[in-house]
This record gives structure tokens, sequence and C-alpha cells, in this order.
């Protein structure tokens, strides 16, 4: 199996307060990795920490084998990770065709293919291109938010929180095409507030408490494990 | 009828159309660089003198100097943020906001250093106004806003279809999510120095035409490009279009004798911006076109 993403002991936060004390992760080629936990416990800012937009203190990031630890987004993404922040991650007043341009800056030539295979990701998207993204429901803008991410082809998408807010038929098919997206070769590296449903899905499943690991298992197996279900799923 | 179109109208739309030039940047670099950039005014001096300089030089219409004087124009914005706004831009804008007002002292100061306080004209000879029925228009109104259209339209046409334009657009609506885009936001912010400083250059060339060049025209400028943008609706620079022109008819329009008496005393004028950007700020901080609260 091919390891996309590793990291190892990260520490840090932001300013001088540390949010991460330790934490490790690893995700595969063909992984939906969630990482669960209680809020504050620092999923977001692991997220974040492996995109280059937290101030690690210790700790490494790879991607592909190579150390992109404190590197710069616009040199991250072109190395294939795509990331979709919880808030604020479409341009509203750029139609959804314009949001999904942004999304492949960084790459000349053609993107023709890359925006017919969003578009039949997401159907409602081709609908309304023209539009300008801010009109769009909940749960459009959220599509639009991964489909700006998929649009240079990565090899790992990292998903903070998808189906936030969003209602249950929504939260259902988001996650429905988080299996596609997995399933068509991107490992997927995902944050979720609904955890039982989220596990479900995970070959790789994190608990995080206090900025550092708690349990890894997978998804199905943490769901299982009556510890994890105590403390940290609500049983 | 006729007198209000020659003598308010017409030059309503002219004064619209400089300050719209300066208001877009102006809505621009506050949307982009989040800071309200108090040396806009005295840019647009340098643009004025950079354009008498570059029409003197080649011995050419005015107009012709356009191109020169936005390059020169944009060098130096560029070599200003460089030098003074870049290395703050980690920090809050208050910081960025005060080094604009020691800017536009420097820069209106070596403007001084090097041409002097006294006032400078356009060489461009006397031009019998167009007159059609009653209506007579200046050559150089004609021109002037025929030439702020046509910038306008590039300009527009520049931010919805090339990609360093909507990449401008993106930066502007959720600056984050350009960076975790992969967007070099420094390009950007580059090239809004480079719009910015276009516009301006043809706003000091035009208000040079239009009046005098002296090194307090675009200083006194400020107040109604501040409220143009302000009234268009901060970072929307499409607004700031409309705002300009409302602005600058605003200003002109007031000063409309009625029964002998001048609504607001032409020595006054500029207090309608003034008021106009009170208002607004009172009642609708966001704009007519709900941009960004400043």
């Amino acid at each position: 199996m091919s390891v996309i993403l590793t990291a190892d002991g990260l520490v840090g936060g932001y300013g001088d307060a540390d949010v991460l004390h330790g934490v490790d992760l690893a995700v595969e080629a063909t992984d939906i990795a969630v990482i669960v936990g209680p809020n504050g416990a620092g999923k977001s800012t692991a997220l974040k920490a492996l995109f280059g937009l937290v101030e690690l203190r210790q700790g490494r990031v790879t991607l592909l084998g190579e150390d992109i630890t404190g590197a710069a987004p616009d040199t991250i993404v072109p190395r294939g990770m795509g990331y979709v922040p919880q808030e604020r991650n479409i341009f509203p007043n750029l139609t959804v065709h314009e949001n999904l341009e942004m999304g492949a800056y960084t790459r000349r030539g053609d993107i023709g293919a890359a925006y017919d295979r969003v578009y039949d990701l997401f159907p409602p998207l081709a609908e309304r291109r023209r539009s300008p993204a801010g009109t769009l429901s909940g749960g459009q803008r959220q599509m639009v938010a991964i489909g700006r991410a998929l649009m240079l082809e990565p090899r790992i998408l990292l998903l903070d929180e998808p189906t936030v807010g969003l209602s249950p038929l929504y939260i259902e098919q988001i996650f429905d095409r988080i299996v596609e997206i997995n399933r068509a070769g991107v490992a997927v590296l995902m944050v979720e507030q609904n955890a039982r449903q989220a596990l479900r899905l995970a070959s790789r499943g994190y608990v995080l408490a206090g900025g550092r690991n708690r349990f890894s298992d997978t998804g199905p197996n943490l769901l299982r494990d009556p510890e994890v279900a105590r403390s940290f799923l609500g049983s | 009828m006729i007198e209000l179109v020659n003598f308010y109208l017409i030059p309503g739309i002219v004064l619209g159309c400089i300050y719209a030039l300066g208001a877009i940047g102006l809505s621009l670099v506050f949307g982009i660089l989040r800071f309200a950039h108090f040396a806009h005014g005295d840019l647009l001096t340098l643009g004025a003198y950079f354009s008498l300089v570059a029409a003197t030089a080649l011995a050419v219409p005015p107009l012709w100097a356009l191109p020169v004087a936005i390059v020169a124009t944009a060098a130096a914005a560029l070599l200003i943020d460089r030098l003074f706004y870049r290395p703050l831009r980690a920090r809050h804008s208050v910081a960025t906001v005060i080094a604009s007002f020691g800017v536009a002292l420097m820069i209106r100061s070596v403007i001084q250093l090097i041409w002097g306080p006294q006032d400078r004209v356009f060489e461009t000879g006397i031009r019998h106004p167009l007159v059609i029925g009653d209506f007579r228009l200046a050559e150089r109104h004609i021109y002037i806003v025929a030439a702020a259209a046509t910038i306008i339209a590039l300009l527009h046409l520049f931010l919805t279809r090339t990609r360093a334009g909507k990449a401008m657009r993106a930066m502007s609506d959720e600056p984050s999510l350009a960076r975790v885009s992969g967007i070099n936001t420094e390009r950007v912010v580059a090239w809004t120095w480079v719009l910015a400083a276009a516009l301006l250059a043809a706003g000091g060339l035009f208000l040079g035409i239009d009046t005098q060049v002296k090194p307090q025209m675009g200083f006194n400028l400020i107040l109604p490009m501040f409220a143009a943008a302000i009234l268009g609706g901060i970072g929307k620079p499409y607004g700031a279009i409309a705002g300009g022109l409302v602005i600058g008819l605003a200003e002109e329009l007031a000063t409309v004798p009625i029964g002998g008496m001048p609504l607001v005393p032409p020595s006054y004028k500029s207090a309608v911006a003034f008021v106009i950007l009170v208002a607004m700020l009172l009642w609708r901080p966001t704009g007519l076109f709900r941009g960004r609260v400043f």
C-alpha cells in the first residue's frame, strides 16, 4: 500500500498557545480517513497544520514521500493535496464555474476535462454554473467547495467538517459523493462532527482529544470499541 | 435648461468620471489589501505630472502620453508597496493606513521638489467647443468621458475574462480561500497596484486637462474619492463607478442657482461630498451596493 500523507508528532498552534501536543496521522492511497473527537480537540487545527496554515513547533509532514512541513499552500496544492475549509469555503461573488476555475489556478493548459468530472459528480452545479456561488443552497455550496478542491485532480483531499449545518438529506448526498471520489482514486482525510456516520465509511479512524491521538483503528472497529463509544460518541 | 446641461450636468459627469477612476482603485485596494489607502490622491497627482512630462518630452497630444504615464505610475505604486506597505502586511491594517498617510506626504513633497509649487497646464491650444443646437460640448470633455468609459470597459473585461482578474475578485471575496486554492497572493497584490495606478494616471491626466496640474490636485480629491467608494459599497469596483458619478453630479448640481441664489455657494461644493459621506456612514455603511463595512 502506498502512503500518501504522513504526520509525525505535530506540536503547534496559534501564537503562543499550542493546540496540538503530538498528533500522528497516516493516510494511504485508498483510504477514507476520519478524525473525530470532542470540541477543542484540535481536529481542524491538525488539518490546517498539514496544509501549512498553522505554525508547527515540532513534527514533520510528508506528502508522497516529500517533506512539506511549513510549505506554503501555493506549493502544496500543485503537489497533489486539496483542502476544503469548514467555513468560507466558496467565493460567493464568483460564479460556480469561476469558483471551479480558481481551484485549477495553479494549472496551465486545458482544464475542460476537470470541469466535466466535477459537473458529472455534482449535476446540480452544472445547471447553476453561471450563478454566483453565494446564491446557492447550503448543500450546493458544499458541492462547489469540494468541486473547487478537485479541479487539480489531487491525490488526497482534506475536508474540514463537510456536512456541518446541512440537512440530513444533503449529509447523505455529500457522504455518498465522498465515497465516490475515493473510489475514483483520491485518498480522503476528513474531520467530522457526524462521527458515527463518518466512521462507518472510514477505513482508518482517529480519535483526537486534548491535541493528542487517543485511539486509532478502522472506523467500524472504533464504533465497536466500548470505551470510544462511551467517551467520545455519546452512546 | 440648456444652461443646466452646459454648465452643471456636463461638468458634473466629467468630474464624476475622474472621481470614479480614483474610487475604483480605492475600492480594489480596500477589497484586496484590506486597508484605506490615503496616498491614493497623491498617486493621482503623480500620474498627472508623469502625463505632463511625457506629453512635453514626446511633444504629443496629452492623451497620447497616457500609456507612458500608466507605466511610470504603476512602477511608482509597486515600488511604494514594496518599500512601505509590504513590510506591514502581517500587521493590523491600521499600521498600513498610517503608513499611507506618510506616503501621501512624501509623494507631495517629492513632486514639489522636482516640479515646483506652481500650477502647470497642458498645451492643448485654444479649441472651440462643439456646438449642437444650443448645447456646447468642449472637446476635452468629450474625450475625457469617452476615454474614461473605454478604460472602465477594459477593466470590466480584465476582471471577468482574465485569469489574473478573476483571481483578484476571488481574493477580494475570500482571501484565505484564495491562498488555499494555490493563488499566489503577492502576485494578485501586484496586479491590484498596476490597475489602481493605471486608473489614477488616467484620472490625473483628465483632471490636469480639465483644470491645471498642481501638487495638491490629488490631495483635494481624497474626500470625494472616498465618498464615492463608500457610496458604491467598499470593495465593489462597479459600485465605485456609480458612486463617482453621483458625487460628481451632486457637487455640480448643488451649485445650481435657484431664484438667483445658488443652493450651495460654489466655494462650499466639496462639502457636498462630505455630507454624502457622513450620511452614508450613518445610515447605510455598506453603501448602495452592499459592500463591506469600513
